[in-house]
């Protein structure tokens, strides 16, 4: 934790470097050019944000100094000071001491700021008198009287050196560098592909008896060490993303007409920067749903004995491996009745089915394209656009969603989203001579069976595993379905099954995605292996049952399995060939 | 490659188109040489599923993982490529395409007077092909080469059968 708020400070000392930087060459600017509204615009805008960020995070000074100076622009921005020579003075020497104040975070001394902050009060003050009476005063006069008289003010002036801006002679340097993302995309390529070379010269020195294996250990752990602080360098804090909801949540509920609070948890897990930006606006639709679907009318809460103000909970907490967000909201749930009803009539279930659909199946639904259960159209939500695309969104990073809700007392959507981007932990297995890869976060676990383990059930194959029953596909089955034949043949997943021996063992992944669970039979089991995941390149970019490549030791090319496709294209064959309504689930 | 085309444009009624020319069936092709980034030994392929015939697989030429084609079997020519034994890869690359061609000798670059190259030829088109690839026929004392415009073939293509594979997945 004391890590955590080192660097905020950090952070905070950099944002205020930046803005002290540019408050005195905005001043300087301003001292030139006295009428120019825009520097004044901005110069207020930056002691508001410093102003800001420096109360948050307890450093009193520089919120007083800043607040001084915002009112102060404010004054000057309406018109009712005028600035002068002598109040640029002034103004110069509160920025000095800003300056000194932020310098005086880092080694804990102390700087003396209520002189020059009384007198800038007492111009605003009697500006303000001035501007009751109606006239505009000059600050010139407005300051002249103070200047003599031995207050504060002079006790600091007289402390430093006589003139404004030759006070501090050392140019100051921030600690934090500003680094665009595509520069850290691209160090984060050149590691993988250090990690990729370093794997190859690995690989082709096993056979080597005489290199002992440690000659290596030393490349490896500088390596993977270099790749976890590049990963790490990427990292930000979920609550960046998040402070920005306020406000639109407050957009949202002010067009709904309700009133809704947003609460944040766990702000400081941290994500892989590209990650957040992929998710970013699915978030902002899953908020909005919240506010347009979830949330009553203030009016319709206190009748059920809630709260008049809704709460929304946007909850951040990490795992192994990935990254959990909850958004959950304390409104009326879903109505499930009505979501199996819409359903049915947008021809997506069949009513004999809709019987025995689990509420998580039935919850599942919400995310098909063109559903929405409003049945009125609201500036925010209601035209069944966007929960599809959040699915979407989700499953082509590798995450996940779920929901869950208690009629009544409210919904939760949890997203599962993997840390970083780059790297995927994946098992390797082997099929038709062939080496690919699955990533970790789609399997449960990895079983091996006999023939007589599996059976066949309708068009597919079943296996009891743990007391579970999970649908088995021979993965070369799948692979060999002829993209061009439409007409599906009753038992194609069933194919290798008919042409194995009895006696053979079959090693099997159990992959599972949104509570679909299938076991993929593969011709060998290779080993887990941390792979750098590169994209398709055209023209083959567009194959849905590999999501990208990666490059192994050897210098082949090994392919990475989209296990949603794969599964979505299972699912719709089977529900295909089980029935004559076209059943696609996409 | 571009100022191989300026140089060429230059000279004027002398022009003259560089070709590479390699064997597929029993004929000679052509590409034009600013289409071709490099020939390779070819790397070991991994195939891909969900891909027409013709696409063998994907291959890593220096550090670019890139789809290999075979065009025998795109033109159903006769087959002379083996499947896992034709020793060489031409790279081809345009701007936003980058692939490997596979051919079973290195093929030879040779440079034809623009006027040997008949683009206006009666060919009998593919008719199930929109674009026509073929760009002309050069003439070269005995030898007879089809100058074909890679691009065009991968574009066609890539718009219909992978297309049509992800529709149906």
């Amino acid at each position: 934790m004391k890590d955590k708020e080192e660097e905020y400070k950090e952070i905070f000392l950099a944002e205020a470097m930046d803005n002290f930087e540019e408050i005195n060459r905005l001043l300087t600017h301003l001292e030139k050019n006295k009428s120019d509204k825009n520097t004044i615009h901005a110069l207020f805008r930056i002691t508001h944000t410093l102003k800001g960020n420096a109360s948050g995070m307890g450093y009193g000074g520089i919120a007083e100094i800043a607040h001084v100076l915002e009112d102060l622009f404010g004054e000057v921005r309406d018109g009712r000071i005028v600035l002068e020579e002598n109040l640029f003075a002034s103004v110069f020497k509160a920025i000095d001491v800003l300056g000194n104040l932020i310098d005086a975070i880092k080694d804990n001394s102390e700087v003396k700021y209520k002189g020059i902050k009384t007198k800038l009060e007492v111009v605003i003050k009697r500006a303000k008198e001035e501007a009751k009476t109606g006239a505009s005063v000059s600050a010139q006069e407005a300051i002249s009287p103070f200047a003599p008289e031995p207050d504060m003010g002079s006790e600091l002036l007289s402390e430093e050196s006589d003139s404004p801006g030759e006070a501090d002679n050392k140019v100051s340097f921030s600690d934090l560098v500003q680094v665009p993302v595509r520069k850290l995309d691209n160090l984060l390529n050149l590691v993988g592909e250090l990690i990729i070379e370093k794997d190859r010269i690995l690989a082709s020195n096993a056979s080597n008896r005489t290199y002992a294996s440690n000659e290596y250990a030393r490349l490896s752990r500088i390596s993977s060490d270099l790749q976890y602080s590049v990963m790490d360098v990427r990292m930000v804090q979920v609550g960046f993303l998040f402070n920005k909801f306020h406000r639109v949540v407050r957009d949202a509920a002010s067009l709904e007409k309700k009133s809704v609070a947003l609460q944040l948890e766990g702000t400081d897990t941290e994500i892989d920067r590209n990650v957040l930006q992929v998710i970013s606006d699915s978030l902002i639709h899953i908020i909005r749903n919240c506010v347009g679907h979830g949330i009553e009318d203030p009016e319709e809460r206190v009748k059920r004995g809630k709260p008049r103000e809704g709460v929304i909970t946007l909850n951040a907490s990490s795992e192994t491996d990935a990254v959990l967000i909850e958004i959950s909201d304390d409104g009326k749930g879903l109505d499930y009745d009505r979501i199996k009803s819409k359903a049915i009539a947008r021809n997506l279930i069949t009513a004999e089915d809709a019987v025995n659909l689990s509420k998580d199946d039935l919850s599942m639904l919400i995310f098909e394209p063109g559903f929405s259960t409003m049945d009125q159209v609201t500036a925010i939500s209601g035209r069944g656009v966007g929960m599809d695309v959040v699915k979407k969104t989700l499953d082509s990073i590798g995450g996940t969603i779920r929901v869950a809700s208690i009629e009544g007392q409210g919904t939760v959507i949890q997203l599962s989203l993997p840390s970083s981007m780059a790297v995927k932990s994946s098992l390797l297995f082997e099929l038709r001579e062939e080496i690919y890869a699955i990533p970790l976060a789609y399997t449960e676990s990895v079983i091996s069976l006999y023939k007589s383990n599996l059976h066949k059930a309708g068009g597919g194959l079943v296996a009891t595993h743990l007391g579970k029953n999970i649908a088995v596909v021979f993965l070369k089955d799948v692979f060999e379905q002829q993209v061009e034949k439409h007409g599906y043949t009753a038992n194609v997943l069933q194919a290798a099954f008919d042409n194995i021996h009895p006696e053979e063992k079959l090693d099997i992944v159990v992959v599972s995605f949104n509570n679909r669970t299938v076991g993929f039979v593969v011709d060998k089991l290779l080993q887990q292996k941390e792979i750098v995941e590169k994209p398709l390149m055209r023209p083959v970019d567009k194959i849905k049952f590999i999501s990208g490549v990666t490059i192994l030791g050897s210098g082949n090319v090994c392919l990475v399995l989209n296990v949603p496709q794969i599964l979505h294209f299972i699912f719709s064959l089977s529900m295909g060939s089980k029935s004559s309504r076209n059943f696609t689930l996409n | 490659m571009a100022e191989i085309k300026t140089s060429t444009e230059q000279k004027g009624g002398q022009r003259s188109l560089q070709i590479v020319v390699f064997k597929l069936g029993n004929e000679e092709y052509g590409l034009h040489i600013d289409q071709i980034k490099e020939v390779v030994i070819t790397p070991a392929i991994t195939r891909m599923p969900q891909t027409p015939s013709f696409v063998k697989g994907v291959a890593n030429i220096r550090g670019n993982v890139i789809a290999i084609f075979d065009l025998e079997d795109r033109f159903n020519l006769t087959r002379t490529i083996q499947e896992r034994g034709s020793k060489y890869t031409l790279v081809v690359e345009s701007e936003d395409v980058k692939l490997g061609l596979l051919v079973n000798e290195v093929p030879n670059t040779i440079s034809v007077s623009a006027s040997d190259l008949d683009e206006s030829v009666g060919i009998i088109n593919d008719s199930s092909s929109e674009t026509n690839y073929i760009k002309g026929i050069i003439k070269s004392g005995q030898r007879l080469i089809i100058l074909i415009d890679i691009f065009k073939v991968i574009d066609h293509e890539m718009n219909s059968s992978i297309k049509k594979a992800s529709v149906a997945a």
